[in-house]
């Protein structure tokens, strides 16, 4: 039944995408799959399965307390997000679009369930082609193209990590399940383990992979905030945590986590607040976020930075459906013409219970497990703890100015709110809402035992510089929203630029140059070994060019003979030319070249009527290779005899 | 049965040649004669068994221990069946021609010869059947091919032909060192000539992987694919592709490996470094073609590249027994599952070419709105032949690594590489072809017919199985008896 969860809304997904319906009929029908996938994943847990896939690999799935939160938290996201969807995008396509979301679930529950490497790789690669056909869902325009295969063969170059680990793991200990991992030690765990982070922020987003975000965005508004919530990046966050366990003894993988984490959370965070487009601000705060959970997770508290993915999922998807709003009222992204305040002032209530939560303002639920987060950075030291409370004080800067650019009080006062983009935000915000009871210390442990996370303790002066960083983050934020700023000249701090320069368009030249050298000097070997053929054998083909003349002009009827003699001519002179060994061989020769004219002969018979019809200029290159070759053959046999 | 299977394509070849026959009926006489070849297959599976099964032996020049011998082990006969079922696609595959008779007349002898290839069991009735091919191919190209089909036919031809005499100077060599003279390939297996090491033992071998090389093809070798693929028709390229590059790995595990298993184990590197250049060479090189049909077919000297690797891992006669095993495993898997993708995949070039006449591929864009089900299958092949994981490729490339890492983990590191180019080169064909603006000149272009559709569904169908459940293959195929037991003289 485990395997249900990945394989129920793949089929409902391609059903629906196959049967295509109205607006109102692909929102119930991908809503009922999607809650179908809930309730699965609701009385899944603890659950496990196997499948024989060949003698030696067996796919294997389970469904522990920490992977059944992200697997109950998927579809939960997924609903509100088809609503959306089917309230905000474009009619045409749109069955396609729900139908590919729902596989795109069915994909990251893969992942959730995997408790084998190889069944991770498949769930990991599934997602990201799902990824790939998402993103370049409006296929008719240049960019998406273009971005979605930029971000598929840039996630998958972080894919193999993950193939290197699973190569390491399955030559070592002979299996790929996720306790064999466990047995690793040495080098084989390091390289398993460091496969693994390179895997997992290369989808999560993070330096130096983060650029494909930002492409990504080239997608419809419903899948960023499906793809930067509870799947894609998410999947990377997810399964350093759940095999945390397993590989945080290879030595220096906290602190690579931590390093690659923190830096994306501090550099996301400057990239957030500097852009104006609403989806790439959150497509940065995206990287950012992701960065303090790896770092969480490095720093040894992987529920932690679990819980914090739930809680960043409920807030980014309705920030998304906010931006989806902005850009469906203007027309465009750019943050500096909207302030929708007075014309959606429900949306923009909505809009601001998420934005303080991404800021990290308590007693919102993002404010709980950012500062648990703060909290896990102190037990690694002061240099983590001060990088993270950087981090947070920059989001609450472009959480801050993202919710007062987008829907502070501006000019405009009437646009028409739809109920279903509304009704998404409504229980998307609604969730951020209730998850703050997350700071009551009852729900805290309860759900902390549940899904088994051990909760960091702070001490007073970190919440303290913790808080005062949100504040003064929250200020900036304010003071930025104000004066309109200029976009940012470079994306993503040059990273990008740094592709194009560094690796693709260098890849272009050097297959530009293959491809020449392809076709101009290794193609030169069978010309030469032509040519040489053609030389060595010219007094061959002289003493047989009767034989040879009458063959080409179309006689098909002495073919065979004409082969024949042509055969045993090579046989006789190439014997003559090595006389004295040929003495001891002779008898095997003649019998053997017995043998070979009479197949040579009946292919040329049958070969006849069509010969004629083909240009024949050109065979005598054929027929002196054949007898070169003979020759050849003689001399081995005569050696080897 | 195995006979009939070789018989009856080429009796329908007999038969399209002599009876005057219209379009539409020589192409059901050949589809149907591919389609009971299928069936007779079938039944040998059907029918079970370990080793080299379904045996029948008619002596022919018994002086010489030459005779007509055919059996299957679990390898020729997943090959077997795989070339039939191409077969039979591309016979059905809608095509005006001129002189459809004799189009069709050659793709049954094609069918024939090249089932008999895989189900024969001597040696010298493999060499014929094996050249042959050669001749099937060179009129299937050259007198329905377009642009310089002749010229490419002939370079095809000649290139492969003189591959082809190497690998008869190493079979005579082995046949003459047997204690008694035979071509029997089980025998010639059961006790493998040429055990000792040396000069000529080593050279027999060259003369193999280059043969059967220039045929696969490896790189430096593979210079005559492209020419005789852009000109060809489609379903000559599927299965040019699909069928006799095949032969090629086929004949390498058959002969080098199964025969002459301690020179292999001595050389096994040098080959395996050989599959890792034309895996990256292939995919690097297609990567900057413009022309469709040349993109996809340097993709198949990267994926031939994956099955060389596989071959020469699992001849090492190093790491451990399972790595082997893995790796044929996986070199077979890709055999079969190359065949089917890249077969779809040229049929599907076919089906441009008969709509536009181009293979250009910046001369086209945004067909996914004129033809959505083309596109589809387009889409669905590429992914499988990038290897994304549920559909074929994946489960032979992570055999063929698995096994790889375990026995060269350096060569398998670089190797991965491949994958992310094959990535990038295929996305970047969809989205030429595909995607972005309609040109106005394309505005006519059609989508699949039934026919065509159903044809490709069915190749693609067997993709997704495999893909999902391969474990049915990889007992047909049982890798653990196709490998030698090597390390007693050795």
């Amino acid at each position: 039944m485990i395997w249900a969860l990945a394989y129920l809304p793949v089929l409902a997904g391609l059903g629906i995408w196959a049967v295509g319906a109205s607006r109102g009929r692909t929102a119930l029908l991908g809503g009922l799959a999607t809650v179908a996938t809930l309730l699965l994943a609701l009385i899944a847990g603890g659950r496990s399965g196997r499948f024989d896939w060949s003698d030696v690999l067996t796919l294997q799935a389970a469904l522990p307390p920490l992977a059944q939160a992200v697997a109950v938290l998927v579809p939960a996201i997924l609903l509100p997000i088809t609503l959306f969807a089917a309230s905000h995008e474009e009619a045409r396509g749109l069955p396609r679009l729900v139908g590919l979301m729902l596989v795109f679930t069915g994909g990251m529950e893969l992942v959730v369930i995997a408790d084998d490497l190889v069944t991770l790789l498949i769930g990991w690669e599934i997602v990201g082609a799902c990824s790939w056909v998402l993103i370049g869902h409006r296929w008719r325009e240049q960019p998406p193209g273009l971005s979605a295969n930029f971000a598929f063969v840039l996630t998958r170059a972080g894919d193999l990590g993950l193939f290197l680990a699973v190569l390491t793991t399955f030559t070592v200990t002979g299996g790929a399940e996720y306790d064999a991992l466990g047995r690793l030690d040495d080098w084989p765990l390091a390289l398993a383990a460091f496969g693994l982070l390179v895997a997992a922020v290369s989808k999560a987003g993070q330096v130096p992979f983060a650029p494909w975000l930002f492409r990504a965005m080239d997608g419809p508004t419903s899948v960023s905030a499906l793809l930067h919530s509870a799947t894609m990046v998410a999947a990377g966050v997810y399964i350093l945590a759940r095999l945390h366990p397993y590989i945080s003894a290879a030595p220096g993988f906290g602190t690579a986590a931590m390093a690659l984490g923190l830096a994306t959370a501090v550099l996301g965070g400057v990239v957030a607040v500097r852009q104006v487009h609403a989806k790439k601000l959150l497509a940065g705060s995206t990287s950012a976020q992701m960065g303090l959970m790896i770092a969480t997770v490095g720093a040894g508290y992987p529920g932690v930075a679990v819980l914090h993915l739930v809680v960043h999922a409920a807030t980014k998807a309705a920030l998304f459906c906010a931006a989806g709003t902005v850009h469906r009222v203007t027309g465009s992204f750019d943050l500096r013409e909207a302030r929708l305040g007075r014309a959606l002032p429900v949306s923009a209530g909505l809009t601001a219970i998420a934005a303080l939560s991404l800021a990290a303002v308590p007693p919102l639920s993002g404010g709980w497990s950012k500062e648990e987060m703060v909290k896990a950075a102190e037990h690694a030291g002061l240099f983590w703890t001060t990088a993270a409370i950087l981090a947070g004080g920059l989001s609450a800067a472009y959480a801050t100015r993202f919710a007062v650019t987008a829907f502070g009080p501006g000019d405009r006062d009437e646009a028409s709110e739809r109920r279903g983009e509304s009704a998404a935000l409504l229980c998307l915000s609604g969730a951020v809402l209730a998850m703050s009871v997350l700071w009551l210390p009852w729900a805290h442990d309860a759900v902390s035992a549940w899904i088994g996370a051990e909760l960091p303790t702070g001490t007073r002066l970190g919440l303290i510089a913790s808080l005062t960083a949100v504040a003064l983050g929250v200020l900036a934020g304010l003071r930025a929203a104000r004066a309109p700023s200029a976009p940012p000249g470079q994306e993503w701090l040059g990273l990008p630029a740094l592709y194009e320069h560094g690796v693709i368009r260098p890849f272009h030249g050097l297959a530009g140059v293959a491809a020449r050298l392809d076709d101009g000097v290794i193609d030169l070997i069978p010309r030469g070994v032509a040519a040489l053929g053609r030389q060595a054998s010219g007094q061959l083909a002289r003493l047989d060019d009767d034989h040879i003349d009458g063959l080409a002009p179309g006689a098909a009827r002495r073919a065979s003979q004409g082969t024949s003699r042509v055969w045993r001519g090579a046989v006789g002179i190439a014997v003559q030319a090595a006389s004295a060994l040929a003495a001891l061989a002779a008898g095997v020769g003649e019998r053997l070249s017995d043998i070979i004219p009479g197949g040579s002969g009946r292919l040329a018979g049958m070969a006849g009527a069509d010969l004629r019809r083909l240009q024949t200029g050109l065979s005598h290159h054929y027929y002196t290779l054949l007898m070169a070759g003979f020759a050849l053959a003689v001399g081995l046999l005569i050696i080897g005899g | 049965m195995l006979t009939l299977a070789v018989l009856v394509p080429l009796a329908a070849a007999l038969l399209l040649a002599l009876a005057p026959l219209g379009a539409a009926a020589a192409r059901w006489t050949a589809t149907g004669s591919a389609v009971l070849s299928l069936l007779a297959l079938v039944s040998v599976w059907a029918g079970g068994g370990e080793g080299f099964r379904a045996v029948t032996e008619v002596p022919w020049i018994p002086t010489l221990g030459i005779a007509w011998r055919v059996g299957v082990d679990g390898m020729s006969l997943a090959l077997a069946l795989m070339s039939a079922l191409l077969f039979a696609a591309s016979a059905a595959w809608p095509m005006q021609l001129e002189g459809a008779r004799a189009y069709y007349a050659w793709m049954a002898f094609l069918t024939g010869v090249s089932i008999g290839l895989f189900v024969t069991l001597d040696l010298i009735v493999f060499y014929v059947f094996f050249d042959l091919s050669l001749v099937g191919m060179y009129f299937l190209i050259g007198r329905w091919g377009h642009g310089e089909a002749q010229h490419a036919a002939l370079k095809f031809f000649v290139y492969t032909l003189a591959g082809s005499l190497l690998i008869l100077i190493g079979i005579i060599v082995l046949a003459l060192n047997m204690p008694e003279l035979t071509f029997d390939m089980r025998a010639i297996i059961d006790s493998p000539p040429l055990a000792a090491a040396g000069a000529l033992p080593g050279l027999v071998f060259l003369a193999f992987v280059i043969g059967f090389g220039i045929k696969t093809p490896v790189f430096p070798f593979h210079t005559w694919l492209p020419p005789a693929h852009v000109d060809a028709p489609g379903p000559a390229s599927a299965i040019l592709a699909g069928v006799l590059l095949k032969m090629g790995t086929y004949g390498l595990i058959r002969i080098p490996l199964q025969m002459m298993p301690e020179t292999f184990a001595r050389w096994a590197l040098p080959l395996a470094i050989l599959g890792v250049i034309s895996i990256l060479w292939g995919s690097i090189v297609a990567f900057a073609q413009e022309n469709l049909k040349r993109r996809i077919a340097y993709t198949s000297v990267n994926h031939m590249g994956y099955t060389v690797l596989g071959i020469a891992v699992a001849g090492s006669a190093l790491g451990s027994e399972t790595a082997r095993q893995l790796a044929l495993t996986g070199a077979v898997v890709e055999m079969v599952a190359h065949g089917l993708i890249t077969g779809a995949l040229f049929l599907i070039a076919g089906a441009i070419w008969a709509r536009a006449e181009d293979y250009h591929l910046p001369n086209f864009g945004g067909l996914a709105g004129t033809a959505p089900r083309l596109t589809g299958a387009a889409t669905l092949a590429a992914f499988a032949s990038l290897g994304l994981p549920g559909l074929a490729g994946f489960v032979a490339e992570l055999h063929i690594f698995l096994g790889a890492f375990g026995v060269y983990p350096w060569l398998a590191a670089i190797g991965l590489l491949g994958i992310l180019i094959t990535a990038a080169l295929f996305l970047r064909m969809l989205r030429q072809a595909f995607f972005g603006d309609l040109p106005y000149e394309r505005r006519g272009f059609t989508d699949l017919t039934t026919a065509e559709a159903a044809i490709l569904a069915l190749l693609l169908a067997l993709v997704v199985l495999i893909g999902i459940w391969p474990a049915w293959l990889l007992a047909l195929i049982d890798a653990a008896a196709v490998i030698p037991a090597i390390g007693a003289g050795g």
